[in-house]
């Protein structure tokens, strides 16, 4: 038996596609211009730098270091907790089937551009009002949550089972009432979680946020490069290494709690 | 005084059961298809109806008419002599707050505890700030208690509603309308997600239902033994029409084949 192939669907288009991405990324390459001597020296620079930073580095100013360090972390709080008691309500009104089909559509793109604009930029544009101050700080990394929790806000209320939601409406609910006792029961676990996971961002956006002068462990690190003092800025990224990850471990395991619900030997009886 | 004991009467008769009167009701949805043709019929105040017809016959659009999930498009409806066809916002609120509502899902918020699925059937009933913020009163607790006990599973109050099977999440959403007072209890196809013995348990809740607490209750099913064993009337519903109406007694399986518009079958039978 020999069995006769089917005829090999075109396949110009895919061919054609090829060549063009392979096209623009030789062009892009080259375009691109780089001094590709000082490349050579790169490997052997970071080696300096890394030992200047690392071979010795100057515990002496550990203390401002862990109070700037803190201040950073108040300010990626104070932005968490702005961003979510403006998104919630927002995102409640951008999700299918509670706010007006226009205010939604209009939300909706708030947060798709909000997020396209860095924390940074948010905070250069905040600055000319508020100053250098940590609130300018707290206030970009709220904005810019709205952007992040009010599109996973709507995502998740889309998501949610339309049963209960049927069930309130049926017993005479109010729309405030659906949205307390048919969609919060199943959304709240994963709002719970996106809060956290934003202050994890936060944390970190914190620390950059201060290379522009807000205040906090960004700022220290920026001046103490300006001064090129080298065992500080080392002792600075190892403690800006530790916290970030620390935080980031409590909140990832509270997350994972949340989600994934309490551990089996707790719901045997 | 006179008044507000009339008031006081009128709360603990949870047993005023609600008459339904349907006049030339029509329901077209909006992609133009049309589920209820001109439908007219009374229901008297603590009837025990079962409806049946095969899934499109309408009958889901039938009793989401009777509590205003789906609005009428013409005709006049009245439950309890309240116009609903008419009601919209609050009013229509108040009415549904009346109504207690069983599906074939359940509906049940999972994530949260048997007593707040419970307490959802207070909600029309109580100032909204309580509601939100969750803080209930003892008296709408106390329902809701009650209410669970009336079905048998008071024990499992605190438990979170997802680690129920699913004959004992049907009777916390029975627990949830019983929970509303109501002078009219509506379910959907109550059953066709439980197993048989389940089944026949969570008919004999409703029927109780009827029988002690007097309420009026209209069950959609599309099961011939059970719409037999625990209505006393029967209604028909074929392509959005009422083809049959009478006593279940007189419900052969003639009639059943006309309702159906075909021979009886082994999946039209619970017990086989």
């Amino acid at each position: 038996m020999s069995a006769i192939a089917p005829p090999r669907p075109s396949r110009t288009r895919s061919r054609v596609v090829a060549s063009i991405v392979c096209v623009i990324v030789v062009v892009a390459f080259w375009s691109v211009d780089i001094n590709w001597a000082r490349l050579g020296n790169l490997p052997s620079e970071i080696v300096r730098y890394l030992w200047l930073m690392f071979s010795a580095p100057d515990w002496s100013k550990l203390g401002e270091a862990l109070y700037q360090t803190w201040r950073s972390v108040e300010m990626a709080w104070v932005g968490t907790v702005f961003g979510i008691i403006v998104a919630t309500p927002l995102s409640f009104l951008a999700a299918k089937g509670f706010g007006p089909p226009p205010v939604q559509a209009a939300l909706r793109g708030v947060f798709a551009v909000i997020r396209a604009v860095p924390e940074i930029i948010i905070a250069i544009i905040i600055l000319s009002v508020t100053g250098l101050t940590p609130l300018t700080g707290a206030l970009a990394l709220a904005v810019g949550g709205i952007g992040t929790l009010g599109k996973w806000g709507f995502e998740s209320i889309d998501g949610v089972p339309r049963g209960p939601i049927e069930a309130v409406r049926a017993a005479g609910g109010s729309t405030s009432q659906v949205l307390r006792w048919g969609v919060w029961p199943s959304a709240s676990p994963e709002f719970l979680s996106f809060w956290l996971y934003r202050f994890e961002i936060n944390v970190r956006a914190s620390a950059v946020l201060g290379l522009i002068g807000v205040g906090g462990i960004g700022d220290m690190l920026t001046s103490y490069t300006q001064y090129r003092q080298w065992g500080v800025v080392g002792m600075l990224l190892i403690v800006v290494v530790v916290v970030t990850i620390a935080l980031d471990a409590i909140s990832g395991a509270i997350r994972r709690r949340i989600t994934e619900g309490a551990p089996v030997h707790d719901l045997e009886r | 005084m006179t008044q507000h004991t009339a008031e006081v009467g009128a709360v603990a008769s949870a047993s005023a059961p609600w008459a339904i009167r349907m006049r030339d009701v029509s329901v077209r949805y909006p992609n133009g298809v049309v589920a209820l043709k001109s439908i007219s019929m009374d229901i008297e105040p603590g009837e025990m109806v079962s409806v049946v017809g095969l899934s499109g016959s309408g009958k889901s659009s039938l009793i989401r008419a009777i509590n205003g999930l789906v609005p009428i498009t013409s005709g006049q409806l009245t439950v309890g002599g309240h116009n609903l066809g008419e009601a919209k916002g609050r009013e229509l609120r108040r009415l549904r707050g009346e109504i207690g509502m069983i599906f074939q899902g359940f509906n049940l918020a999972g994530r949260t505890s048997v007593l707040n699925n419970v307490l959802v059937g207070r909600l029309a009933h109580t100032p909204t700030w309580r509601t939100l913020l969750g803080v209930h009163t003892a008296a709408d607790k106390q329902i809701a208690f009650d209410a669970l006990e009336r079905v048998g599973i008071l024990a499992k109050a605190w438990d979170r509603a997802s680690s129920l099977s699913g004959g004992q999440q049907q009777r916390v959403a029975i627990a949830r309308a019983l929970s509303q007072e109501p002078h009219l209890v509506l379910a959907d196809e109550p059953v066709a997600s439980l197993d048989p013995p389940t089944a026949h348990a969570v008919m004999r809740d409703l029927r109780r239902i009827n029988t002690e607490l007097g309420i009026t209750v209209l069950t959609n099913l599309h099961l011939v033994d059970l719409a037999r064993e625990y209505g006393t009337r029967l209604i028909g519903l074929r392509a959005g029409e009422v083809v049959y109406d009478g006593s279940v007694d007189d419900a052969s399986d003639a009639v059943f084949e006309e309702i159906y518009g075909r021979s009886i079958r082994a999946e039209d039978v619970l017990d086989r």
